[in-house]
């Protein structure tokens, strides 16, 4: 290439244009995961995501860090293993919680009114900071899926416990025991869930009565890491390069 | 001193590497379009949107679902047809500025793309979750539905398939071949459209409770996950951009 045909005419110009791409680059690369991962994890996990009266010591516990760490791993596979940039998770995970906040506030109370405080979403940050800081530190996906995804699991309780647990204080209604959580639901009725739907707290006669949400995390914990290695090879393919000819079509 | 001249002259009369206003624009255009969409729906949702049997159900939003089908039928077929058209047939003997500067204009098609999915799949497919929660659904034709699949979803395929069109189309980086990420890119939220026949398929059996992690849904969850392909073409685009700079950066 010639130094008339060069694509810049100046070190600052090529420094200017590669600042714009990267913004360019951010923002397309945020939307569009906020998007895939949005619209996985509400299918996956939603209706506990959704209502204070599903987020139980048990399901919520096991399921939300189970389907939420696919994107965060799949994402981390592309910019820690090609830019070295420590953010794959977090960069997920705030996209995903900048999406669900938007829409628990402008569609769920600006469009059917129900209040924030029944339709909030959990907290996925801590388990993403943590899942980058173990990459980082370690550059090993084995130990960030081990470890990592472990502690994803662990932490999500503990996370969401600051802002779930006054809406676990038991409370007599009707005669009934239940949670302030339940009462909300009991109040804000949703036509699309009846109440024999509501997966929380299943099972009888539990062995394990006071220790569900620790036991229940340890699971979750143990299904993440098994998730957090899958989705790293997803992430993997979805970063190829590859082209195929024309006439494969 | 003069070929100084020369090149400062040349550098007035050539056109921007990025053009800032197309970006704005086409950012602003979907975000002044879907709050209209958005105000239309909190107005015209509870006061004729609950009674699929109601005239003012078929005024309101029967007409708006057979306007923005055609109007999105044509947009494909223009937007599409127009880049296809006047496709550079000598793409491959471009100047070096001019390939950055396509780049530059593909990125713009990337970014509204990015945006165009945030609206489709997170802002308008959570939404339509709240709006089954409070009404009785009677109808494949919801006014969320109206919206969410007929509306936003094809609107981020007209912009995806508009992108891949201009990639493939102008910019030497994909003349190797079809890019098999932007491929999936594009085809994958695309197929989301298709999925519709099954969830609506589904839901006509039976007056179902809104599960939102009901196996009916997964289609939606399978192809979402084709958005993740954004990152081969990042790491393409990467690699072809720093191609470009790699010597003034150096």
């Amino acid at each position: 290439m010639s130094a008339s045909q060069s694509a810049v005419r100046s070190r600052a110009e090529a420094v200017q244009v590669s600042r714009t791409f990267d913004w360019m680059i951010l923002f397309t690369l945020f939307t569009a995961v906020l998007g895939g991962y949005h619209i996985h994890y509400m299918l996956t996990g939603g209706d506990w995501d959704f209502w204070t009266d599903w987020k139980d010591r048990r399901l919520w516990v096991t399921v939300a860090p189970i389907v939420s760490i696919t994107f965060p791993a799949a994402v981390q596979a592309c910019l820690w293993w090609r830019y070295r940039l420590p953010v794959g998770a977090t960069i997920s995970v705030v996209a995903l919680m900048i999406g669900e906040w938007i829409n628990r506030y402008l569609n769920f109370w600006g469009w059917t009114y129900f209040p924030v405080n029944i339709c909030f979403p959990s907290n996925l940050l801590p388990g993403a900071i943590v899942l980058d800081v173990i990459l980082m530190l370690g550059n090993s996906m084995t130990l960030t899926a081990v470890v990592g995804g472990l502690a994803y699991g662990l932490l999500f309780y503990p996370g969401n416990w600051p802002v779930i647990a006054p809406l676990h204080v038991p409370v007599e209604y009707n005669g009934m025991m239940m949670t302030l959580a339940d009462l909300q639901g009991y109040h804000y009725v949703r036509t699309g869930t009846p109440e024999y739907i509501r997966m929380v707290e299943k099972g009888t006669l539990r062995t394990f009565g006071k220790d569900v949400a620790p036991v229940s995390a340890f699971f979750s914990g143990f299904v993440s890491i098994i998730i957090y290695f899958l989705w790293h090879f997803f992430g993997r393919w979805f970063a190829k390069t590859d082209f195929i000819a024309d006439d494969n079509l | 001193m003069a070929a100084t001249t020369e090149s400062v002259k040349a550098d007035a009369a050539e056109a921007p590497l990025l053009n800032h206003r197309n970006l704005w624009a086409g950012i602003t255009l979907y975000l002044v379009f879907y709050s209209f969409i958005r105000w239309y729906e909190g107005v015209y949702g509870w006061s004729a949107g609950l009674d699929s049997f109601a005239p003012e159900f078929e005024t309101y939003w029967m007409n708006m679902l057979y306007i923005e089908i055609v109007a999105e039928v044509i947009l494909f077929a223009g937007i599409n047809g127009y880049i296809w058209k006047t496709r550079d047939r000598k793409v491959m003997s471009i100047t070096p500025r001019e390939e950055l500067r396509r780049h530059f204009t593909h990125w713009t098609w990337l970014v509204c793309y990015g945006w165009a999915i945030y609206w489709g799949a997170s802002y308008f497919t959570e939404q339509d979750g709240t709006w089954h929660q409070t009404i009785v659904r009677d109808t494949d034709f919801t006014p969320s539905h109206i919206i969410e699949f007929y509306l936003s979803y094809p609107i981020y395929i007209i912009t995806g398939t508009a992108s891949f069109m201009y990639a493939k189309t102008r910019l030497p980086t994909y003349q190797e071949g079809l890019h098999l990420m932007y491929l999936i890119a594009v085809i994958g939220p695309f197929m989301i459209l298709p999925n519709v026949g099954l969830n609506e398929w589904g839901h006509t059996f039976w007056f179902m409770e809104e599960l939102f992690v009901a196996p009916l849904h997964y289609g939606f969850v399978f192809f979402g996950w084709a958005a993740l392909a954004i990152m081969g073409v990042v790491n393409t685009e990467v690699m072809a951009i720093a191609k470009l700079l790699k010597k003034d950066l150096a």
